[in-house]
């Protein structure tokens, strides 16, 4: 039997709060295997954080403490994770399925000729396997996947609570030389320009998906109910991708995270980068042709309908009803 | 310069999918499929690089007869030429089984610079790219929002989250994955269509590219046993009737959270 190894990762300078969740994760899949938890923490003036991770749940944390790998970047951090490897020996690594995850996680398993499983939300010891769950087809279905080991994989952020209790662990500086070519050079990070619209102080938000067909359908159909609603008009991703309106409009993961206290979703299918963008508002009325469209997963109001029917009939109704 | 983009054909965006009779996938039969929309943005950049000087784009696919008609597609749009590993020894890889395939044709071919989407819209794994890039010893970055060029060397902008960019400059050869929304997907035009008849599409096998038992369904190490759509979530309350009903129920809803 092998060991768990989860690869931690810094926000701000502080280990974030997806690591722990790969320790919670882990640890769950340790207790029902038997495994030993294993974790790899890689930076610059980390120590005092390999020491809390440590304490809090990520048993042997091995440390990489040097300058080359203050910021992500490919060769380093391959180094870090196949000393860590080397280190642990692990049958299972978790690496959290961020921009910096993802870009390496693939390149490990393939690395180490080993199945790999991307951005699964939950993971289970099940006899000698391993269970995997994650979503295929942008959420439109769930898919139970049963890699061979060893395996690499991602889990998403947030799908699990953090680990919050303290375990005994030990902080081992490994012994990598993680210096050394590095094909690719980190130049500079540049954070989100400040929104021309911000959705995040709308109160009431109508957003329109790809079904609406075109970029004038969102004057014609969303942006009256939003004017009648107060509220602004948002949009999914594939809207922004085909340029009918600008990124500012953009709802989800990759665009803004909005919290409103009605979000009404039309023809929008509820791809996960979406979801995670506007699943938290107070209030969710989905309107969608199809009934199994996964926005109607997190929506408190569902309707099954023609949005070219409903929408422009919905505000005619909200109109009359403030007189 | 030649570059090499890698293209997947997947169902429809459009079509409706349903879990076929054995539960381990959506059924394929009678369905409408496109080229992956993340993989059409991996094209037009390619394209672009080609249209800005010289530049041989070619495209490579794996799937079986279907796949020529994404590959006439991106011939259309203006690839040079094509490849296509069409064989049922190749069905049922997993990503390392596909990253396999694809790097025993890149060998052939020697790209400076090979381009893809980030992912599939169909299994959403994501692995590819990075996997074929260490299969090679190339570097590679993901998430690509924009590409430039610049004595041998690419400065990309890649995505991070909640709308920050990070810039990795990568030297050639080297992979990159392509981000949705970088620019604008050109259409075939009827004259590129026409022009596309003409290109050639080279058919491989698995056995052509050395890799029998390597790749496929028994070579895959990560096996999916079931799909099903997901559970729904408590919330969603169903509102059926008319549109006058839905929407007096809409109204009196909306009055309840005080926005009326």
């Amino acid at each position: 039997m092998g060991s768990i190894l989860l690869v931690a990762e810094f926000q701000k300078g502080r280990i974030r709060e997806a690591t722990y969740e790969l320790v919670a994760f882990a640890r769950r899949v340790a207790e029902a295997s038997g495994r030993e938890v294993h974790s790899l923490v890689a930076g610059s003036g980390v120590e005092a954080a390999a020491e809390e991770l440590a304490k809090k749940g990520g048993g042997t944390v091995h440390l990489v403490d040097h300058e080359v790998v203050a910021q992500y970047s490919l060769d380093p951090f391959l180094r870090a994770v196949t000393a860590a490897i080397e280190g642990a020996s692990p049958d299972i690594v978790l690496f959290s399925n961020t921009p910096s995850g993802w870009d390496l996680a693939p390149r490990v398993a393939a690395a180490h000729d080993a199945a790999f499983v991307s951005d699964c939300f939950e993971v289970e010891a099940e006899g000698e396997n391993l269970v995997l769950l994650r979503r295929v087809f942008n959420g439109k279905f769930d898919a139970r996947v049963v890699p061979t080991l060893p395996v690499v994989a991602t889990m998403q952020p947030g799908a699990t609570s953090a680990f919050e209790g303290s375990a005994d662990g030990q902080v081992a500086k490994l012994d990598a030389d993680v210096t050394g070519e590095s094909r690719t050079q980190f130049v500079e990070v540049r954070e989100a320009e400040k929104k021309g619209v911000d959705l995040s102080k709308a109160s009431v938000i109508v957003s329109g998906g790809r079904s609406l067909g075109g970029p004038e359908k969102f004057e014609e159909v969303i942006k009256p109910l939003a004017e009648a609603l107060g509220g602004a008009v948002g949009a999914s991703r594939p809207v922004v991708d085909a340029g009918w309106l600008p990124h500012e409009y953009q709802v989800g993961s990759s665009g803004q995270t909005v919290q409103p206290k009605l979000y009404v979703a039309c023809g929008i299918s509820g791809a996960i980068q979406h979801l995670v963008g506007m699943k938290s508002s107070n209030f969710i009325i989905a309107i969608n042709k199809d009934p199994d469209a996964p926005i109607f997963e997190v929506a408190d109001l569902g309707v099954v309908g023609d949005l070219f029917e409903i929408v422009p009939a919905l505000t005619q109704a909200v109109k009359e009803a403030k007189g | 310069m030649k570059i090499l983009v890698c293209l997947k054909q997947v169902p429809h965006a459009d079509a409706r999918l349903d879990v076929r009779s054995d539960g381990t996938w959506i059924q394929e039969e009678n369905i409408k499929f496109e080229i992956n929309s993340y993989d059409t943005y991996a094209l037009e950049e390619a394209l672009r690089i080609k249209d800005a000087g010289e530049a041989e784009v070619v495209v490579v696919s794996i799937g079986p007869d279907r796949v020529t008609q994404a590959l006439r597609t991106a011939l259309g749009m203006g690839a040079d030429r094509a490849i296509h590993v069409n064989d049922p020894d190749a069905e049922g890889s997993d990503s390392l089984g596909i990253a396999k395939i694809l790097a025993a044709v890149a060998r052939a071919e020697s790209p400076d610079l090979i381009l893809m989407g980030l992912m599939a819209d169909d299994g959403n794994f994501a692995a590819v790219g990075p996997m074929l890039a260490q299969l090679l010893d190339v570097p590679h970055t993901t998430t690509a929002l924009k590409l430039e060029k610049a004595n041998g060397s690419f400065t990309v902008e890649r995505e991070l989250e909640g709308g920050a960019l990070e810039v990795v400059k990568l030297g050639t050869p080297a992979l990159i994955t392509v981000q949705t929304g970088t620019n604008q997907v050109r259409y075939a035009s009827l004259k590129g269509i026409m022009a596309a008849k003409k290109k050639p599409i080279d058919t491989r096998s698995v056995a052509d590219l050395e890799l029998s038992g390597q790749v496929g369904a028994a070579a895959a190490k990560v096996r999916i046993e079931k799909v099903y759509p997901p559970p729904k979530g408590e919330g969603a309350e169903m509102v059926e009737g008319s549109t006058q009903d839905v929407v007096g129920k809409l109204v009196g809803k909306i009055k309840e959270l005080g926005l009326l």
